[in-house]
């Protein structure tokens, strides 16, 4: 390492940003994981087999990164959209044609979401088919189901947003099933638009879900999610390698 | 170890009192009964791996989003409807049901069993033997595909009779709406999806093979309800083949 180097990296001031020394030992590859809060959602050591590609496919990985895009990408949408049914549609038109780039932010956006959809409910499978529902983790599949409906209902809020036929018909049938449910069916209806119709009420209700409270409960609920992978000990595929050494045989 | 080439390495004689139980090889002695810590230094594996995917997913992405368009239609006008009305994709096995059966069997009911019992999965198999692995076994795998198999099979055949000779307006007016447009579907529906437990039933299954049946007939008669409501619905909601939709539509102009 050039002496500049370790000058800066044992100073003072570096090392109260960063409480360990260049991670090329086992002592300073752990304290990386466990002195960073972004790292320390991840254990010290993990075992081949969860790390295996076939296991996991990196689905529940990818649901974030895909949330992350989603959030980053929403929240630039957000500067250039008013949600009011007389200025939403010209606010994407204005997006699409006068703001640099606005285009591809909103192609982005909406894509981002698709894929979110598709690959939760892959998830989902995944952890169904790998038996990885099974004690302990019979509560965190549970916060998994949440976070699919959490899904589907922010991909939902969001389709209104652009305010032209495609989401407002969309809406309009999709809430129109909200109806047929037993005795509240009407009423439940009426608390998702603000009204008879789909309009400006039901407009604002579905912003507020979608850039606010949805996106808060998604990362509320991931974080318990993730959490709790941790304390059942990782993914299933660890359990399965005291288990292989027990019956003497190998299942790969 | 060659057994010739050890004599009484402890003597049984009854004035000793310990004896000979086992060798370790290759391993110490606090290893055994424990599997090889087959495990290595998340930084900077897992750190990377993750950069890696995150640089995947953003690629995909942005190649997607620099080759097509979001849809955006002319501004929304109560007084026109569009033809057909579809709910964003994800929804369209919903709709689809509603072609089938009563509004309430079809998209608020069976939907909610569906949900209700998926959230139950793990309680209704909590044998933890097994986890971590695709399908625990050979013969769950096979349970697996052949279930699907019979879905991908039955389910479009049903969706097609049905949609062709809809029991509830054939039977209208001879029997009540409560015996053509729930009663019947229901049964429809009950038989489609118990019919493969009946058949595992007599191989003495185990309860995470009864949920590999059930979540493969829900999973899959899933996607089978989305792709057709999404693909195969045009103009009046009607079935024709996506590439001969009549009027020029095209299904993916809803994505």
């Amino acid at each position: 390492m050039p002496s500049w180097f370790q000058t800066i990296t044992k100073s003072r001031f570096w090392q109260s940003f960063f409480r360990h020394g260049w991670p090329d030992n086992p002592l300073d590859r752990s304290l990386v994981m466990t002195t960073n809060i972004f790292f320390h959602l991840h254990p010290v050591k993990v075992s081949r087999k969860s790390l295996r590609v076939t296991y996991s496919f990196g689905l529940g990985v990818m649901s974030i990164i895909v949330f992350l895009i989603l959030s980053v990408t929403g929240l630039l949408l957000m500067f250039y959209y008013t949600p009011t049914i007389e200025r939403a549609y010209t606010y994407i038109l204005h997006l699409q044609t006068q703001v640099p780039f606005g285009q591809l932010l909103r192609n982005l956006h909406r894509w981002a979401a698709h894929f979110m959809v598709i690959v939760v409910v892959l998830h989902m499978a995944r952890v169904f088919y790998t038996g990885a529902y099974k004690p302990p983790r019979e509560f965190n599949w549970v916060i998994g189901v949440l976070l699919l409906l959490l899904t589907f209902g922010a991909s939902f809020t969001g389709y209104l947003l652009p305010w032209d036929q495609l989401a407002f018909w969309a809406i309009t049938v999709g809430t129109s099933v909200a109806a047929y449910a037993p005795g509240a069916g009407p009423t439940l209806r009426t608390f998702l638009l603000g009204g008879a119709e789909v309009g400006q009420e039901a407009l604002t209700r579905f912003y507020a879900l979608h850039v606010m409270l949805i996106p808060m409960g998604i990362a509320l609920l991931t974080s318990i999610h993730i959490w709790r992978v941790r304390k059942d000990g990782g993914l299933s595929a660890n359990q399965t390698v005291d288990e292989d050494h027990r019956d003497g045989q190998k299942h790969d | 170890m060659d057994k010739s080439t050890i004599k009484e390495p402890f003597s049984k004689s009854s004035a000793k009192t310990y004896s000979l139980v086992e060798l370790v090889h290759r391993a110490p002695t606090f290893m055994v009964d424990h599997g090889p810590d087959d495990t290595v230094f998340a930084f900077p594996l897992v750190a990377l791996l993750e950069l890696l995917l995150t640089l995947g997913v953003s690629l995909v992405l942005l190649w997607m989003s620099l080759s097509v368009n979001a849809p955006l239609e002319e501004i929304a006008n109560p007084n026109q409807t569009t033809d057909p009305a579809k709910a964003p994709w994800y929804f369209m096995g919903l709709q689809e049901m509603l072609e089938h059966g009563h509004p309430t069997l079809m998209a608020v009911l069976l939907p909610t069993l569906m949900v209700i019992f998926v959230v139950l999965i793990p309680y209704l198999d909590n044998d933890s033997h097994g986890a971590g692995r695709w399908f625990t076994n050979q013969r769950g795998k096979s349970i697996t595909i052949k279930t699907a198999l019979y879905v991908v099979i039955v389910m479009p055949i049903y969706i097609f009779l049905d949609s062709m000779f809809p029991p509830r307006e054939l039977l209208r007016g001879i029997f009540p709406d409560l015996v053509s447009q729930v009663i019947i579907p229901a049964i429809f529906m009950g038989v489609i999806v118990l019919l493969p437990l009946l058949v595992l039933n007599r191989y003495h299954p185990t309860p995470r093979e009864v949920m590999l049946v059930l979540f493969t007939v829900l999973f899959v008669s899933a996607i089978v309800f989305t792709l057709t409501g999404f693909l195969f619905r045009g103009p009046g909601f009607k079935l024709y083949l996506p590439w001969a939709m009549p009027g020029g539509y095209n299904p993916f102009s809803n994505l």
